[in-house]
């Protein structure tokens, strides 16, 4: 097993809601191992030879040629200001999955771009028992700013296939073939702690799965699960003090036997005196670190609050994150509305950012309402846009809406922009049609500034999905319709009949 | 015409035909009688079952725990996920008004979850259509779906097609947006009986509103099928959990869930003792069984036949240390000589054409060849001898 590496870590954090954050990856190093190119599809893929590597996930990457893989199957809204960052970026609320593939010379190979993402969809839809077939033309679009590659990219010329399904949900089968994806399953190791029953209770849960390649290193598989735990409902009473049969209702038994390293970190609270059970094996920097090798076993990490007879949530919280975006849509009509962005900066310099908008062919901006004003200033401002990547619905092809914009330092961007809402046409519309259409979250990927050629320093962030009320027909109609003119028919029908055939004969009364 | 000599030639033709397939007639028994266990006649290699709830929303939960209940009895009783199709319409476990997040129960009390923490669900949300569930029948997926979303059953599969939701007279009713008739069932059971013969039994079960009207347009052959009220009748709920608020089980799928607790994979219990148990005054309903298309007695077909996957395994003795390539070190590449005599019974027909060989000779057709041969020499002759006579007869005449 000398070239796959298998790393497991789980990642607690305390937030200051008195909730706790957290985040288990599991890392799958195949080392020294290329991604197979698009041009060599057309002949048959080398062997591969997997021990710890999961062999479902690398059959599908190896079929379709994908270099860069993330798909993300979340629920719940994340709350910035409350939570900060998480570690996984990738929080939107539903299925996300964006994929880095070789264009493939057209001369060499029989299948072509969008027949392998469509492919790929599909095996990862059957793998992960999700409905990502969803994910077709209707939701797929090729961001620029966004989602640009993890890993490293070779030579060849690559694009970016994104798509969002914001009406999917995550549940134990999503949860059951990702467990069944890792060497220990959930026997042994930190796996062992993931229980569907507490993990689809969390305030917010996601699993996501990423394949990247590093040019020096190999093909990495990284496997995660975050969830934001809320410890004083689970108990009832004001206590944020949690371990982990209370968040999990598990403990970690035995070690992962084929784990490099298998490791438990835990954030320190910034005050209070508390008490972190067992003893860590390294505690500085404001974590605490524990090798879930060499622990007693069953470890059950415990989290004591003392000195707190019951939690108070912090009156004026401070907002963890230095961006902020929230989005919403206004208007009352179904046949048209208006999208209210909120763009908060609080750094002291000026930041570059883009905002990426793709909802679905049901909704149809008009460009040239939209509108950017700088806090309560009325005045449009023409300067805040810088660039603008614009492709327009047609069809039934998703909306491609991202600017590039300077966010003044300290202060907040409203953005504004009308949209009618499509007639659909009465097949069209979803079993429940009634409760509206989901869109996608907006996404804000801050940039780094012109010219400069360091990777921006703060991570994306998703907005919340909207719900859109679309005008629904009268699914009746055609029933009442054809009653109505069948009745209609008939009697008209038979009387004119009776009219012109019924003959009165006298009959003679004696 | 029929002189001794034709009926000579007639006779050996007819000898050396019959040795011919007196010679196949023995291998085909012992090929049989290899899949044959001894107890039954079923002759399946392996199980499949395709379960699917039709109706969304939360109201609808007991749709989804009567699919579930099914679900876990079937895998209980043997049938692995692969061999599983389970549609869901609507996600009840992880619903936002699920009170029990992750769990799924068919009881007030909460004792049993149907969830668990291994479920595969292959289609479910708006993918469970009608259109879907003729298209994994059928076999007309898509090219790039995967092996778990395709119904792959080959002519010695036994399938059990368990329906529920919403429905009525000859329909049942998709996320209560579209039906798919009774018409469009039979098709589809048409389509697979004539399409590589794609299930050797078929056991339909549906529990719906009127749910025996669902089945009676069916005519393809071995399919046992039986549903959870006649004509004009309601199937009911059965019982409701206060915590979860809905109804979480209907009463017929109750009932069978009920029986089929007490069964295990060695049970001998047939198709029989499961329709005896119906009780129009417990069920509320009229259940109703249909038989005409189904060639075995009712007595003689096991219930693991349809809803377990059972594999009959038989312990051989030690193999041949002879056969072993490589004797001092180095690996063992030569598997076990089946012993002709104690047949292995396996689900795969893997074994099947090397336990003919070893027990018959193999089919080499010399006695046809001989046969023909011979007849062609004997109508040859008959030929000319008979031309000679007529000749000499037309000449006589003339």
């Amino acid at each position: 097993m000398n070239n796959e590496q298998f790393e497991e870590e789980l990642h607690v954090r305390p937030l200051q809601d008195g909730r706790v954050y957290t985040n288990f990856v599991f890392k799958i190093l195949l080392k020294n191992a290329v991604p197979r190119s698009a041009n060599t599809l057309g002949s048959e893929d080398e062997a591969q030879h997997y021990t710890v590597f999961p062999l479902a996930l690398g059959q599908i990457i190896r079929e379709y040629a994908v270099t860069e893989l993330h798909l993300s199957l979340n629920a719940g809204k994340w709350d910035y200001a409350s939570w900060g960052y998480p570690d996984n970026p990738s929080v939107g609320s539903g299925a996300e999955l964006w994929a880095w593939m070789g264009e493939g010379d057209e001369k060499r190979v029989s299948i072509s771009f969008d027949a392998r993402w469509q492919g790929l969809r599909n095996a990862l839809a059957g793998l992960f028992c999700a409905s990502l077939g969803e994910l077709d033309e209707r939701r797929t679009t090729s961001p620029v700013y966004a989602f640009q590659p993890d890993g490293d990219l070779p030579a060849e010329s690559m694009n970016l296939a994104y798509a969002f399904h914001p009406s999917e949900n995550i549940c134990t089968e999503n949860l059951t073939p990702f467990i069944k994806l890792l060497p220990c399953k959930s026997r042994s190791g930190i796996a062992s702690l993931l229980n569907p029953h507490r993990l689809f209770d969390a305030d917010w849960h996601g699993m996501s799965i990423r394949v990247l390649w590093r040019a020096d290193e190999g093909v990495e598989v990284q496997l995660g699960v975050q969830a934001v735990f809320d410890p004083i409902r689970l108990r009832g009473q004001q206590k944020r003090d949690w371990d982990f049969p209370h968040i999990f209702d598990r403990t970690i038994t035995r070690a992962c036997p084929v784990a490099y390293s298998s490791t438990i970190r835990v954030d320190l609270p910034l005050s209070g005196p508390y008490t972190l059970t067992p003893d860590p094996i390294t505690a500085g920097n404001g974590t605490a670190v524990f090798d879930v090798m060499s622990a007693n076993k069953p470890l059950d990490v415990s989290l004591l609050y003392l000195n707190e007879a019951h939690f108070t949530y912090p009156v004026d919280p401070s907002p963890q994150t230095d961006l902020s975006i929230a989005r919403s849509h206004t208007g009352t009509s179904q046949a048209h509305g208006r999208f209210h962005v909120t763009l908060t900066n609080s750094l002291n310099h000026p930041q570059r950012v883009a905002y990426l908008e793709t909802p679905p062919w049901i909704i149809k901006f008009y460009l040239h309402t939209l509108t950017v004003t700088v806090d309560q200033d009325p005045r449009p401002r023409k300067d805040i846009i810088q660039k603008l990547t614009y492709i327009p619905t047609s069809s039934n092809l998703p909306t491609l809406f991202e600017p590039t914009l300077i966010l003044p330092p300290n202060s907040t961007v409203h953005l504004t922009l009308d949209f009618d809402k499509t007639f659909l046409r009465y097949t069209e519309h979803p079993p429940d049609a009634q409760r509206g259409w989901d869109l996608p979250p907006a996404v804000l990927i801050p940039l780094s500034s012109n010219g400069s050629s360091a990777p921006p320093s703060l991570p994306r962030m998703y907005t919340n999905t909207l719900l859109v009320d679309l005008a629904t027909p009268d699914f009746s109609m055609p029933y009442n319709v054809i009653i109505m003119t069948c009745t209609l028919i008939a009697m008209f029908f038979g009387n004119v009949f009776n009219l012109l055939t019924r003959e009165f004969i006298a009959i003679k009364v004696a | 015409m029929w002189t001794p000599r034709w009926l000579l030639i007639f006779f050996f033709i007819v000898l050396s035909l019959f040795q011919e397939s007196s010679q196949y007639e023995n291998q085909e028994q012992q090929v049989k009688g290899f899949f044959e266990k001894a107890e039954s006649a079923s002759g399946h290699t392996n199980n499949w079952a395709v379960l699917v709830c039709a109706s969304r929303y939360w109201f609808n939960y007991r749709h989804m725990s009567n699919a579930l209940g099914m679900y876990r009895t079937v895998k209980r009783l043997g049938i692995p996920d692969s061999n599983i199709i389970l549609m869901l319409a609507d996600d009840a476990a992880c619903n936002a008004r699920n009170r029990f997040p992750g769990a799924v129960y068919s009881n007030p009390g909460r004792k049993l979850d149907l969830y668990g923490e291994n479920i595969e669900v292959d289609y479910r949300g708006y993918d469970v259509t009608v259109e879907n569930l003729i298209r994994v029948l059928t076999g007309r997926v898509p090219a790039s779906y995967p092996r778990s979303k395709r119904l792959l059953t080959d002519d010695r599969s036994n399938v059990f097609v368990y329906m529920t939701g919403h429905g009525g007279n000859e329909f049942l009713k998709f996320q209560d947006n579209e039906e798919m008739s009774a018409f469009d069932l039979a098709d589809a059971f048409e389509q697979m009986w004539q399409k590589k013969r794609s299930y050797k039994e078929l056991f339909f079960m549906v529990d719906t509103c009127q749910a025996n009207t669902l089945y009676s347009k069916l005519y393809s052959p071995n399919i046992l099928a039986t549903g959870s009220s006649q004509i004009g009748e309601n199937s009911y709920s059965h019982d409701l959990d206060y915590d979860i608020g809905v109804s979480v089980i209907d009463t017929y799928t109750h009932y069978m869930l009920q029986f089929l607790e007490g069964i295990n994979k060695t049970s001998k219990t047939t198709m029989e003792d499961l329709f005896n148990i119906y009780d129009p005054v417990t069920i509320r309903s009229h259940p109703g069984v249909r038989t005409d298309l189904f060639s075995r007695p009712l007595n003689d077909v096991l219930v693991t036949d349809f809803f377990g996957g059972v594999a009959d395994v038989d312990i051989t003795e030690e193999y041949d240390t002879s056969w072993d390539l490589y004797k001092s070190d180095g690996p063992v590449t030569k598997e076990p000589r089946p012993n002709p005599s104690k047949l292995m019974h396996v689900e795969k027909a893997s074994y099947a054409v090397s336990i003919a060989k070893e027990a018959g000779e193999r089919p080499t057709m010399s006695r046809a060849w001989a046969a023909l041969a011979l007849t062609g020499l004997l109508v040859l002759f008959t030929l000319l001898h008979g031309c000679s006579r007529t000749t000499s007869s037309t000449q006589e005449k003339l």
